[in-house]
C-alpha cells in the first residue's frame, strides 16, 4: 500500500488536466517592453519581433531582438514616432515553425501589434508570412539575406538577395581565385535557389561549374566531397553548406591541401559569428559578400556609432553581425520609422505605400532604399576576405547594389 | 590508386569516430539492459569539459584526458540520483534519459550562447605520404579507438570486476546472493559508458567543433548501430557501429550523399528484419 499516494485517481487526473489546459490556454506572456510614457493620449505603437530566441540558431535571433531593442530606444528617447511611444513585444518563434505559428498569432490577436518583423530562415518566413500577411492583415518586413522571390504584398525583405550577392562577388572570385567553381551546398530550399542564380553569374562570366552537388543538413563527414574538390583540381568552393557541416568540411578541405595548393574558399553568409568554427589557418582567405563587416567600423562613421551603441548596450556573445539579420533588422525598422513618418498614421496600405519607396540615409554598411514596386531593399555591398581570424575589406560596391527581384 | 587509399583512410577514420561513440551506448544498452537517451549529451559534455580547459588556458589534451573522468563521475551521480529508478520500466527509462538528455544539451547550449566554437587538435596537420594528405588527428583518433576497444575487452573478459559485471548481467538475483553488489556494479558500469562517451566527445571536438546538437547527430546512428550489431554483448554493438560508420562514410563516394543518408537507414531496418537477433546474438563478451 506504499504505492497509493502515486496512484493517479480520477479527481486528482481531471484537476491536473484542468490545471494543465488553463495553462495552455493562457500561455506564458509575450516578452514586453514598455516606455514609461506608454499611456499616452494616442497610446502606444505596437511593434512585434517574431525572432529565434531559442533554439539551433538563437544566437541570431538574439542579436536581432537586440537591436530592435536599441532601436525602439532611440527612437522613443527621441520623442517616439509621430509622438507616440513605440512598445516593443518580443515573441520567440524558437527555430521550430509549429511553435512560431502560434507565438505569431498571439501578436497579431492578442496584442494586435501594427507591424512583424521577424523569422531568419525561409521555412520560418513560409510558416508565418500568411498568419501576418494574409490572416492577420499586418505588415511584415523579413530582415535576412535569403533565396529572392519572395514577392508577397505587404511583405517587405530588407536582407541581400542572390542579385546582390553575386552580382559583383563572383566575377571578383573569377579574377581572385579561379575559373573552375564547385558548388557544394546542403539541401534545402536557399541553396538550390541560390546556386541557379549564382551558376548562370559564373558561366556569364567565363567560369565554369565542376559539380553542384547537395547533402542532408545534419552531414558532417564531407571525404568524398574533398576528394572530388581535390582531384578535379577546383580553383574556388563556393559554399553553401550550412553548420553543423561547415566547420568539418573546411577543416577537411585544409588538411586535404585545398588551401595550400592556392584554392579559394566563398560562402556568402560567412559573418562575424562563423569565423569562429574553424581555426584562424583553415579558413585563411576565405571571401564573403555582405552588406556589413565589423571591418567597416574605421572608415565608416555611422557604422562605428551603431556598432559601438550595440557593444555598449549589449556585450556578450550576441553579435552584431550580417549573417544573424542584424543589420537587416536595423535597416528594416529605420525604412519602417522613415514609412511611419510619411504616412503620418500606422495603418497598413498607407505604410505599404510609403514604405513601397522608403530610403535612409544612415545604416550600418552605408544608406539603403526601397525599390519601388519590388518590396526589396537597394544597399552597398562589400566583399572580405578572412585573414588571421578576422576580416578585411577588399572590395566595396560603387553605389547601392539592386536587388532585381520581383 | 590515389583516391583509393584516401578513401579507405577516410571510411576507416569515420568509421572509428562511430565505433568510438557507440562503445559506451553498447556497453550500457547491452550490459544494464536500459537505453540511454542522454549517451549523445555524455559526448557533448566530454567535447565542453575539452573546450574548457582550452579555455582556461590548460593544454588541450589535458581537458581531452579529463573529460572521461569529469563525465563519468556526472554518470555515476546520475545513476545513483535518478537512472536506478528506472531498471524495471525500460520504457520510462528511455524517456528520463532523454529527459537528462535535454537539460544538459540546453544548459551547454546556455553556456555556449548556441554558437559553433572550434578546439585545435593536440596533434594537428597533415600526414603528407608523396602527393596525398592524411588529417594527423583522424589519424590519432583510429590508434586511440583501437586501443580502447582492446581496454574494453580486456576489461570486461579477463579481469576479475569484468565477470562480476557479467554475473550481475546475466543473474543478478545469484549475484547477488554470491556476495557481489550488482547496486555498486550497476552504478559503475553507467559511469564506465558515460565515461567512454565523454572521451570520444573530447577526441571528436576538434573535427567537428563544439556546437549544442553535437551529440544527437551521433544518438540516431548510435542506436541503430546497436540494433544491427545486436543487444547483451560487447561485441555486437561494436560491429554494428563498424558496419553502419563505414556504410555512412563509404556510399556518398559512389552515389548523391542525399540518397546514402538515407539508404543507410533501409539496410539497417531490412537487415533487422531478417535476423532481428542482430550482427552478434547471445549475451556474453
Amino acid at each position: 500500500m506504499v504505492y497509493d499516494r502515486t496512484e493517479l485517481s480520477r479527481r486528482r487526473f481531471l484537476s491536473n488536466f484542468a490545471f494543465a489546459s488553463a495553462a495552455v490556454a493562457v500561455g506564458p506572456g509575450s516578452w514586453v517592453i514598455r516606455p514609461d510614457w506608454a499611456n499616452a493620449a494616442e497610446g502606444s505603437i505596437k511593434l512585434g519581433i517574431a525572432t529565434d530566441l531559442t533554439g539551433p540558431i538563437g544566437y541570431a535571433g538574439n542579436a536581432d531582438a537586440n537591436v530592435a531593442r536599441m532601436v525602439v530606444k532611440q527612437i522613443n528617447d527621441a520623442g517616439g514616432l509621430l509622438g507616440r511611444p513605440i512598445e516593443l513585444l518580443i515573441e520567440d518563434t524558437a527555430s521550430n515553425e509549429s511553435v512560431a505559428v502560434g507565438n505569431v498569432r498571439k501578436l497579431i490577436q492578442r496584442d494586435k501589434v501594427d507591424m512583424v518583423l521577424g523569422g531568419i530562415t525561409s521555412s520560418m518566413r513560409n510558416a508565418i508570412k500568411d498568419v501576418i500577411v494574409a490572416r492577420g492583415k499586418t505588415l511584415y518586413i523579413y530582415p535576412q539575406l535569403y533565396e529572392g522571390k519572395e514577392c508577397t504584398p505587404y511583405l517587405f525583405c530588407t536582407g541581400p538577395t542572390p542579385a546582390q550577392q553575386c552580382d559583383e562577388f563572383i566575377p571578383w572570385l573569377i579574377k581572385n581565385g579561379g575559373k573552375r567553381f564547385a558548388l557544394p551546398s546542403a539541401n534545402y530550399v536557399w541553396p538550390h535557389t541560390l546556386n541557379v542564380y549564382a551558376r548562370k553569374v559564373i558561366e556569364a562570366n567565363g567560369g565554369e561549374v565542376i559539380f553542384e552537388e547537395y547533402y542532408p543538413l545534419d552531414q558532417i563527414d564531407f571525404s568524398s566531397t574533398v576528394n572530388r574538390i581535390i582531384s578535379n583540381k577546383v580553383d574556388v568552393v563556393f559554399n553553401t553548406v550550412i553548420p553543423p557541416g561547415v566547420g568539418p568540411f573546411f577543416k577537411q578541405l585544409y588538411e586535404a591541401g585545398f588551401l595550400k595548393n592556392g584554392g579559394r574558399l566563398a560562402c556568402v553568409y560567412y559573418d562575424e559569428n562563423t569565423l569562429g568554427i574553424n581555426q584562424a589557418n583553415e579558413i585563411e582567405g576565405l571571401a564573403s559578400c555582405l552588406d556589413y563587416f565589423k571591418a567597416l567600423t574605421p572608415d565608416d562613421p555611422v557604422s562605428a556609432k551603431i556598432q559601438a551603441e550595440y557593444d555598449k548596450q549589449f556585450p556578450g556573445t550576441f553579435l552584431f553581425a550580417a549573417g544573424s539579420a542584424a543589420t537587416g533588422t536595423y535597416r528594416g525598422l529605420k525604412l519602417w520609422e522613415a514609412a511611419v513618418k510619411e504616412a503620418g498614421k500606422v495603418e497598413r496600405d498607407a505604410v505599404a505605400a510609403a514604405l513601397d519607396h522608403a530610403k535612409i540615409t544612415e545604416g550600418p554598411g552605408g544608406p539603403a532604399e526601397m525599390v519601388p514596386g519590388q518590396r526589396h531593399c537597394k544597399m552597398k555591398m562589400y566583399t572580405a576576405v578572412a585573414k588571421n581570424g578576422s576580416y578585411e575589406i577588399v572590395a566595396r560596391s560603387a553605389g547601392l547594389v539592386d536587388p532585381k527581384e520581383c | 590508386m590515389d583516391n583509393l587509399f584516401i578513401a579507405l583512410f577516410e571510411i576507416l577514420s569515420f568509421g572509428a569516430i562511430v565505433v568510438l561513440v557507440v562503445l559506451g551506448l553498447g556497453i550500457i544498452a547491452s550490459m544494464m539492459g536500459i537505453f540511454n537517451f542522454a549517451q549523445g549529451e555524455f559526448v557533448l559534455l566530454g567535447a565542453y569539459v575539452t573546450y574548457v580547459a582550452h579555455r582556461i588556458g590548460l593544454p588541450v589534451a589535458v581537458g581531452m584526458v579529463a573529460a572521461p573522468f569529469a563525465v563519468g563521475a556526472l554518470g555515476f551521480v546520475l545513476e545513483r540520483l535518478v537512472v536506478r529508478r528506472f531498471y524495471a520500466a525500460p520504457i520510462v527509462a528511455m524517456l528520463g534519459t532523454y529527459a537528462l538528455g535535454l537539460i544538459i544539451r540546453e544548459s551547454v547550449r546556455g553556456l555556449i550562447g548556441g554558437l559553433y566554437i572550434s578546439i585545435p587538435e593536440p596533434i594537428g596537420g597533415s600526414l603528407n605520404l608523396g602527393t596525398l594528405h592524411f588529417s594527423m588527428w583522424r589519424f590519432v583518433i583510429v590508434v586511440i579507438t583501437a586501443l580502447v576497444m582492446a581496454g574494453s575487452y580486456v576489461l570486461l573478459a579477463r579481469t576479475s570486476f569484468g565477470l562480476r559485471i557479467r554475473a550481475s548481467l546475466e543473474n543478478p538475483a545469484l549475484a547477488r546472493a554470491s556476495g557481489i553488489s550488482t547496486d555498486r556494479i550497476y552504478s559503475v558500469t553507467f559511469a564506465f559508458g558515460a565515461a567512454l562517451a565523454g572521451l570520444a566527445g573530447a577526441l571528436i571536438v576538434p573535427v567537428f567543433s563544439l556546437f549544442a546538437d553535437l551529440g544527437i547527430r551521433f544518438l540516431i546512428q548510435g542506436f541503430v548501430a546497436v540494433m544491427v550489431g545486436g543487444v547483451g554483448s560487447f561485441a555486437g554493438p561494436v560491429a554494428g557501429a563498424g558496419v553502419i560508420g563505414t556504410l555512412s562514410a563509404a556510399l556518398p563516394w559512389v552515389m548523391s550523399p542525399v540518397v546514402a543518408d538515407v539508404l543507410v537507414f533501409v539496410l539497417a531496418i531490412t537487415f533487422i528484419k531478417f535476423r532481428p537477433q542482430g550482427l552478434v546474438s547471445g549475451r556474453g563478451i
